[in-house]
């Protein structure tokens, strides 16, 4: 071949220098390429990913990220968050609920092989409580004091029983101060050690932090120095911002070896080389009507929200919502302490509806159903349980009037109590019962439903027996009682648990949904 | 009344010259409108960002709400945060997202050469195929292959871009198995070390060629699904522009004289053409790069849409007057390169 001009030989001769530069000076840029031992699980997940600072993340992401990172003083055994278990430490509960010593195992280290101090628990719960952070509420009125080099106390004011399953939350995790201090870590506002923590971690978890992009994904690798009891069978976990349709389509051709996103409906039909675990989440969708007559004055009518909840086919609900889902029986989720029965949910009962909305002088006028039109729970859409709502509720009698907004925008009008009828939904911020005192006259919820303090004596007397505290069993019938009271005549309807579909390659074990954390990415095993 | 002369320099620069720094001008002013605009359509959203980016117990703490709005400034009023972010902006800083707690510049800096990646290649291929198939169906007008490309081209706008996605990654990764998963790399791959952010010029950059060939294969079917979006658009813009100058006089006499086609297609059709398929394919790429969240989604795709998606659903107020201003600044940026352009092909332009 010849090449004519000068400028054509010159780029031809350009062109071939660079690709022999390439190819020349060319190696692989495969995690595999210096490590055969290498194992990789990938993880599908839709990211709410703000952080991987425990002090600041809050997130379900974050919280699954934040498990496998760090370790804390207290946890939870697989998929059983109605008991708490030591983790670092041990716990010793004074019997007023309002003293809480807890003393190091000593059995584990930081990643850098350093050993976890009282000083190091300390400074973690003192910079979460410091920061002002979304995970700071979690130790509100808690005093944390080192008693020796082993022993820390947390004392309170009033009584906390939920403490420490509060304290199984990965945001609580244990930080080498250390390091963290040495990097801008402080237990004030003026900490700066939030960008550090997002490129490297200092726990003492299965893994290190690898790399971590907000956008697409989270690279953990095996903490070498992890003397823990989850020894993780895979030594590098790629966590994937993936969206829940492309999930399905991964997990089937093989890309993911997890997906954690699936619906009801994706959650079907994947194959006899995908396994589905399916379970009830802890997240609770119901229904709210405003007991402020100045609001409405229909729905403050007790005859007429007794109605709404005899009209609605709950059994219909749950069937297109899909796979997984359940009745929620109470406020309370199914796996807490303290939650009902399901013989003790509310049922749909047409006859009664028609009596009881009679009485109310219900006289066909339009009422308002406010929602967030762009909230998906666990596929779930909530246009779709709006719009069938208003069609159970035409077909008693009730005319409703549906008024969809971003969430962004439609959450001023929840929290300041301006909507007639509400669909939302309520995630645990911790898994104990007394998170739902929420629900009870005077309190956040309660008062965005024009609940005040003074509007139903009895449930608050049984709200504030349940806040007392005392062993499991006295708790778990109080927290009973007051939902059955709720339930009763209580301004919330409780509609549904969404399900929560886990699929993963057959070859994968391990696969238990934790209603903190969604899944311990350290228990992940290889059939 | 005695007409003064023009400054010196403004006499002696090339007409193009002029033109040029006209237009940059116009561009730097229309930025300043830009961020304008942008914080206010921002600010009248209704909502409250506090309550959107703390969870539902943070935002009850007013502790934690008054060290948020402070954090951000958002206990200023408006006039305040505007001025504060003009200042800031002239030092190149575009805020930190109250989403990512990141300086928004960077999160930018991150996103931008993914969108750029399937942008560039979708707007090469598109100009490439629209461009051929414009003129095809333009030279062979009523017959059945220009009836063919009409329908296809149509069936291309018309089809919703997220349905495809989700049909072509089906098909072509899990039942074909020729296309790879989601994402921009294999999780098998370390990301190369950033230089451009595009992962196939920094694989090249790090000599590293599985991590090359692994990122353009991950490039196909983004690349693919706005192709055919785009494909379809300037095929019809194609094909109306050459008609009407095949009809042109000039175009006739270069056929009476006897001109190879090749050559009246090239040096007379298509270069009658080029002005209004130049506008057309300025736009379809600001259109790339800004309205690719759906595919982005799809294909887990890290680029501009999922940020702006993100910040938006968050009321990150600094995030979205960053994607706003960003794109906003390509959409001049383009029209800018597309007007210089119409300077060097029509000559009346410049001059005028």
């Amino acid at each position: 071949m010849v090449f004519r001009s000068a400028k054509t030989r010159i780029a031809v001769g350009s062109a071939a220098v660079a690709l022999a530069l390439v190819v020349t000076g060319c190696s692989s840029g495969k995690t595999t390429g210096n490590d055969s031992a290498a194992k990789t699980i990938t993880i599908d997940k839709a990211f709410d990913l703000k952080t991987a600072d425990p002090g600041r993340m809050y997130e379900p992401t974050g919280e699954m990220v934040d498990k496998a990172l760090y370790e804390t003083l207290l946890t939870f055994n697989g998929g059983d968050v109605s008991k708490v278990v030591p983790g670092l430490a041990t716990l010793k509960e004074s019997s007023d609920a309002k003293t809480f010593t807890l003393t190091l195992t000593g059995t584990h280290k930081f990643s850098d092989g350093t050993p976890i101090t009282a000083d190091d628990v300390v400074f973690s719960l003192d910079r979460v409580i410091g920061v002002k952070g979304n995970p700071s509420f979690l130790l509100d009125g808690v005093t944390v004091t080192k008693k020796n080099s082993t022993t820390v106390v947390l004392t309170t004011k009033t009584a906390t029983p939920a403490l420490p399953s509060i304290l199984a939350n990965p945001a609580l995790g244990i930080l080498n101060s250390k390091v963290v201090k040495a990097h801008g870590g402080t237990t004030t506002e003026k900490d700066g050690a939030e960008k550090y923590l997002n490129t490297h971690s200092a726990g003492s978890g299965p893994y290190v932090l690898s790399s971590l992009n907000l956008a697409s994904q989270v690279v953990l690798t095996a903490n070498k120095n992890y003397d823990g009891g989850d020894n993780p069978t895979y030594t590098r976990v790629v966590i994937q911002n993936v969206q829940g349709p492309t999930q399905k389509i991964n997990v089937q051709g093989g890309s993911a070896d997890v997906a954690l996103d699936l619906s009801g409906t994706q959650a079907t039909g994947l194959g006899s080389s995908v396994n589905v675990t399916s379970d009830p989440s802890a997240n609770v969708i119901f229904l709210l009507l405003n007991q402020n007559p100045t609001i409405s004055k229909i729905t403050s009518n007790p005859d007429f929200v007794k109605a709404v909840k005899e009209a609605i086919d709950y059994s219909d609900l749950v069937s297109i919502a899909g796979t997984g889902t359940s009745q929620a029986p109470g406020v309370v989720p199914s796996m807490f302490l303290g939650a009902l029965k399901a013989s003790d949910e509310l049922k749909t009962d047409a006859s009664a509806a028609k009596a009881d909305l009679a009485k109310s002088g219900y006289a066909g006028e339009s009422v308002t159903l406010n929602f967030p039109s762009d909230i998906t729970l666990n596929g779930i859409e909530f246009p779709t349980i709006a719009q069938r709502i208003q069609s159970q509720l035409k077909a008693a009698g009730i005319t409703i009037n549906l008024a969809p907004a971003p969430v962004a925008t439609e959450l001023d009008a929840y929290r300041n109590g301006t909507e007639t009828i509400g669909l939302w939904y309520w995630g645990p911020d911790y898994p104990d019962p007394s998170d739902y005192l929420v629900f009870t006259p005077g309190n956040v919820v309660g008062l965005r439903a024009g609940w005040s303090a003074t509007a139903d004596a009895s449930i608050s007397k049984l709200a504030d027996a349940a806040t007392v505290g005392g062993s499991n069993a006295a708790r778990s019938s109080q927290f009973e009682a007051l939902q059955k009271a709720l339930n009763d005549s209580g301004p919330f309807i409780p509609l549904l648990q969404p399900g929560n579909n886990i699929a993963a390659k057959s070859t994968v074990s391990g696969v238990v949904y934790n209603a903190v954390w969604t899944i311990d990415i350290a228990a992940l095993g290889k059939k | 009344m005695r007409v003064g002369k023009p400054p010196r320099a403004a006499r002696t620069a090339h007409p193009f010259l002029r033109y040029a720094v006209r237009r940059v001008i116009t561009s730097i002013l229309l930025v300043i409108g830009v961020t304008l605009v942008t914080f206010v359509l921002t600010n009248l959203v209704p909502g409250d960002p506090v309550a959107a980016a703390l969870g539902q117990r943070a935002a009850e703490d007013p502790a934690i709400v008054a060290h948020f709005r402070a954090e951000y400034g958002l206990d200023q009023p408006l006039v305040v945060q505007y001025f504060t972010y003009l200042g800031n902006l002239l030092h190149g800083n575009l805020g930190v997202s109250t989403t990512t707690h990141n300086p928004v510049a960077s999160d930018l800096a991150q996103a931008l050469p993914a969108t750029l990646e399937i942008a560039i290649g979708a707007i090469v291929l598109s100009v490439i195929i629209g461009v051929v198939l414009g003129t095809v169906a333009a030279y062979r007008r009523g017959k059945v292959s220009d009836h063919v490309l009409r329908v296809v081209s149509l069936a291309g706008l018309s089809v919703p871009t997220f349905w495809l996605a989700l049909v072509l990654y089906y098909f072509f990764y899990f039942k074909l198995h020729i296309a790879p998963g989601s994402g921009r790399l294999d999780s098998d791959f370390n990301v190369p070390h950033t230089v451009t952010g595009l992962y196939t010029v920094d694989a090249l950059l790090a000599g590293q060629l599985d991590t090359f060939f692994d990122a353009l294969s991950h490039l196909f079917l983004p690349v693919l699904v706005l192709t055919l979006y785009t494909v379809g658009l300037l095929t019809r813009f194609v094909r109306t522009a050459v008609l009407e100058i095949l009809d042109q006089d000039y175009v006739r006499a270069a056929r009476a004289k006897g001109l190879p086609a090749r050559t009246v297609v090239w040096s007379y059709v298509l270069r009658g053409a080029s002005i209004p398929v130049l506008t057309v394919v300025g736009l379809a790429f600001g259109s790339l790069l800004s309205g690719t969240v759906l595919v982005e989604s799809i294909f887990s795709w890290p680029g501009i849409g999922s940020y702006a998606y993100q910040a938006a659903s968050h009321l990150d107020l600094p995030g979205v007057m960053g994607v706003g201003l960003l794109i906003g600044v390509m959409y001049l940026l383009v029209n800018l390169v597309v007007d210089l352009l119409y300077g060097v092909l029509d000559p009346r332009v410049r001059i005028a």
